[in-house]
């Protein structure tokens, strides 16, 4: 009999059903009940933080001969209840989140939660792309370099995965889009379309799914080229970090009493790694996947900034700069609640991928 | 040995996933797919009839209402959606002409008589009258929005179905040079008050003003996202010449973008180019590059509460001295020039080029030495993340540093970010500041803020009557007078700022715009950047 550490996560699953069953609900309930939380935490932050900066939102809104008539800079503080102590404005603002509101945006004048709906879907399209590749490729590079563990191969993905993890993405995007669009023109302009199309009816916000839905396959085409840079850009990045972290542990599991059992039975290399390896490596991978989604929710400012992608970064760039608290409480409020929810989706794959992990909590 | 249990299940799992069940869903999704491209719309827009102008743009945009709207986005955006009562001619921007009216102007430059000339219509058809002009330049006044200040103190009266008499308390010789500004452009009234809107703080229009356009200026606006692309498209009852492109999409983007954009032909127009990008362009691609007229100053603290040190005279001359301007011209790059004075070189009373403060650092050291300046560290502010025509803010302060390490004077950089870094500047507690001026309106008047006990006066610690000889010689310009009067008023004012005041004009940055060959008419203008109307095709 195997030592439970070592048995491969799956053969636990053997007791589904029936008892089973309620640990994981217990355990699935218990982290949903921990991240509405954190939510209300969260809220707490970004509320202090944003009030924390130094700075007069009035004088960053209004033009400066505006802000000098203290009518009009009443007016402002009135409008967007600053002028309210810090206590109310904060409880004013989770009593309003109860009905989904934002509030306004000091800068676009435009609810926060619409802003923000708008923004999302943008960088949602090149932040799941660029998710879906990574994965895909770090998982295979970083299977390989393990297997290769010492050899050529290895030290070369080393390189290659320490290399795209180091190199600015902004510099990395400018140079991308100078070689493939400006000196090979394999790549078009920057922007979601290019300016001889109109964004296709709004349904989902994703270009690529509402061109379809509308039927414009030249416009949903245009739009995929358009995801090529950006995506690629993030993806050299995040495939990086997910090579590294693939190759540690698959090499942590081919250690694994049960791993070399498979092998030495003569197993198809095939086979041990789909069916061994990779499933008892998929916990620190999804671990690792949850936590790379959701830098590239938060993170791609600077990319966006170079291909002119109007996303949560472009806009939490924008919102910050002019001290607009509203934006800037809504972009915490939903990167932190983006970030809650990939971990809860995780934490719930771990109960479901490795029953020890409900049963002992 | 491994539980043989797991590999049952993971058998099962296996089995079913890849049977026919995975064949038919697969099939399911391709059919999907298939039928919802079945139709195969085009999303692409109408082109065969009009050609399309692409401009890139980094936006600063806030709204498309002229009411509300002063940034330079807007500012280009509404200067082709609006037309104004005047306006200017091309880049000239010291010469009021007409245009939706001729002006009439008292001697006293307290009353002005607007008449409209010949028929105007609106893009719905309707004609445009003297109630709209009301209408629309009481709105501004009576919405209290950023551009409110505009028309402070001016009485809109209509006298007749043609005419519009605009009258002031004091005298305003500024005025007409303030009608040019889109934010004056005039609205549909009709149109504007079924959604919303009204000369009040109440009025509810800004939301429909932001998709639709309810002017008679040749474009009309056919989409507005504040933070990816304006779109519009060529309005057919615009009474003057049809404009070159049917159809003109200004997408925001930042300069280094924007410059492989044009040079790779997905943007006809960059706007946002750094004297470095813009230098690095040639062939294909035409660049305009003219100083900007905004202008960067150093300001020294004359209360001597904030600094003993910058509130005497003899330090600040030593400043002024001590500058290398030609330097700083030479590394902020193509375009850029020395600011003569605060009033930027293109306006009316701007200085010559022979009243520019010089270097002389010998000088620089006397008068240092005469301030009793005993080597202390002295404060410099600036906005940390501002970059202004491609000109970062942080690198031209480091010259400033090291230019006055040269004269014996210690500089401590405190940079911080513009939002934050603007309540200390605008409170007077900066002991220096470098900042920037950016005109409200293309007249002198708007720099008469610069002077003892008026706004950037104060934030320099410079109160009423601390200088009565400069006060007095801004009263003089105030007045008003004839153009060439007003010119040597405010040149007089300048000298005397040079020699005495507590800010020091250093550069107007370049403004360049890059645009394909193909396109013709590209001026740059001060109020909007460029006229869209006016550009052309070859």
């Amino acid at each position: 009999m195997i030592e439970p550490a070592a048995r491969p996560p799956r053969a636990a699953s053997a007791v589904r059903g029936g008892r089973a069953a309620h640990p994981f609900l217990r355990y699935a309930l218990r982290r949903v009940i921990t991240s509405l939380l954190l939510v209300i935490g969260v809220t707490l932050v970004t509320f202090v933080l944003t009030n924390l900066v130094p700075g007069d939102p009035v004088a960053a809104a209004l033009g400066q001969r505006a802000a000098e008539d203290p009518a009009i800079a009443a007016r402002f503080r009135a409008e967007y209840g600053l002028d309210q102590p810090l206590v109310v404005q904060y409880f004013t603002y989770l009593g309003n989140l109860l009905h989904g509101n934002l509030g306004v945006s000091t800068l676009t004048h435009n609810p926060v939660a619409s802003d923000l709906a708008q923004a999302l879907p943008a960088t949602l399209e090149i932040a799941i792309g660029a998710i879906v590749l990574s994965v895909i490729i770090g998982v295979v590079l970083g299977t390989v370099a393990a297997y290769r563990r010492g050899k050529v191969t290895d030290h070369v993905l080393r390189v290659v995965s320490l290399a795209g993890l180091s190199v600015p993405t902004f510099w990395l995007a400018l140079v991308l889009y100078y070689v493939f669009y400006y000196q090979l023109h394999i790549a078009p302009g920057s922007g979601r379309l290019s300016s001889d199309f109109n964004a296709p009816p709004t349904i989902t916000g994703l270009y690529t799914i509402d061109s379809l839905f509308a039927g414009q396959l030249d416009t949903f085409l245009d739009a995929v080229s358009h995801l090529f840079l950006p995506v690629l850009v993030l993806t050299l990045y995040t495939v990086g970090l997910l090579t590294r972290f693939v190759r540690t542990a698959v090499l942590e599991i081919l250690d694994q009493d049960y791993a070399r059992a498979a092998r030495a039975k003569g197993l198809p290399t095939r086979t041990v790694v789909w069916s061994y390896v990779l499933r008892g490596a998929s916990i620190p991978i999804l671990t690792v996947v949850g936590l790379a989604f959701g830098s590239l929710l938060s993170g791609t400012v600077l990319v966006e900034s170079v291909f002119a992608w109007p996303g949560i970064g472009s806009y939490a760039y924008q919102a910050a700069s002019h001290l607009d608290l509203p934006g800037v409480m809504g972009v915490g409020l939903l990167i932190g609640v983006m970030y809650l929810l990939v971990n809860l989706i995780v934490d719930l794959l771990y109960g479901l991928l490795d029953p020890r992990v409900r049963l002992a909590s | 040995m491994a539980d043989p249990v797991s590999l049952e299940g993971l058998m099962v799992f296996r089995t079913t996933s890849s049977g026919s069940t995975k064949r038919v869903v697969i099939g399911a999704a391709a059919v999907a797919l298939t039928l919802m491209v079945a139709g195969c719309a085009s999303g692409k827009t109408s082109t065969s009839t009009s050609k399309t102008l692409t401009i890139d743009k980094a936006f600063d945009l806030k709204t498309a209402d002229p009411g509300r709207m002063y940034e330079p986005t807007g500012e280009m955006v509404d200067k082709a959606l609006y037309e104004t009562l005047l306006t200017f001619k091309g880049g000239d921007v010291s010469k009021v002409v007409d245009g939706l009216a001729s002006l009439k102007e008292s001697d006293d430059a307290k009353t002005f008589t607007l008449t409209l000339k010949g028929a105007h219509k609106f893009s719905d058809g309707s004609d445009l009258t003297a109630d709209d002009v009301v209408f629309s330049l009481n709105r501004v006044i009576g919405l209290k929005g950023n551009p409110s200040f505009l028309l402070d103190g001016v009485t809109v009266t209509k006298k007749d179905s043609k005419t519009v008499v605009l009258t002031t308390a004091t005298p305003t010789p500024a005025l007409p040079s303030i009608l040019a500004n889109p934010a004056l452009g005039i609205l549909n009234e009709k149109v504007v008050t079924a959604h919303g809107g009204s000369t009040t703080e109440s009025d509810a229009a800004e939301k429909y003003l932001n998709t639709h356009s309810a002017g008679s200026g040749p474009y009309m606006l056919s989409s507005l996202n504040l933070a990816s692309q304006v779109v519009l498209t060529a309005n057919t009852n615009y009474d003057g010449d049809n404009p070159a492109y049917g159809r003109v999409v200004i997408q925001n983007v930042q300069g280094a973008t924007q410059k492989i954009n044009v040079q790779g032909g997905s943007a006809d127009v960059a706007l946002d180019l750094s004297g470095t990008e813009a230098s690095g362009l040639s062939g294909s691609i035409k660049v305009t590059s003219d100083p900007s007229a905004n202008v960067l100053f150093l300001l020294l603290n004359q209360d001597p509460t904030v600094s003993k040190i910058t509130s005497n005279p003899d330090f600040v001359k030593a400043v002024k001295e001590a500058i290398d301007y030609k330097d700083l011209v030479s590394i902020a790059g193509k375009g850029t020039s020395q600011a003569p004075g605060v009033v930027p070189s293109m306006f009316l009373g701007a200085l010559n080029p022979s009243d520019e403060l010089t270097t002389d650092l010998t000088a620089a050291k006397a008068d240092l030495a005469k301030s009793g300046y005993a080597g202390e560290d002295v404060t410099l502010n600036f906005p940390s993340d501002l970059t202004l025509n491609g000109i970062e803010f942080p690198t031209i302060a480091q010259r400033i540093q090291s230019q006055l390490k040269g004269a014996g004077i210690n500089i401590t950089l405190a940079p911080a970010p513009v939002a934050t870094e603007l309540d200390a500047y605008r409170n007077g507690k900066e002991t220096i500041g470098f900042w920037y001026w950016g005109p409200d309106y293309p007249d002198p008047s708007d720099y008469l803020v610069f002077t003892p006990g008026n706004v950037v006066g104060l934030r320099a610690g410079w109160a009423a009557g601390a200088d009565p000889s400069i006060s007095k010689l801004a009263d003089a310009a105030a007045a008003g007078g004839t153009d060439a009067e007003r010119a040597t008023q405010f040149q007089d004012l300048q000298k005397a700022l040079n020699a005495s005041g507590p800010f020091v004009p250093l550069l107007q940055p370049g403004n360049n715009i890059a645009a394909k060959s193909s396109v013709t008419g590209v001026v740059y203008n001060a109020v909007w950047t460029i006229d869209i109307a006016a550009l052309g095709s070859k």
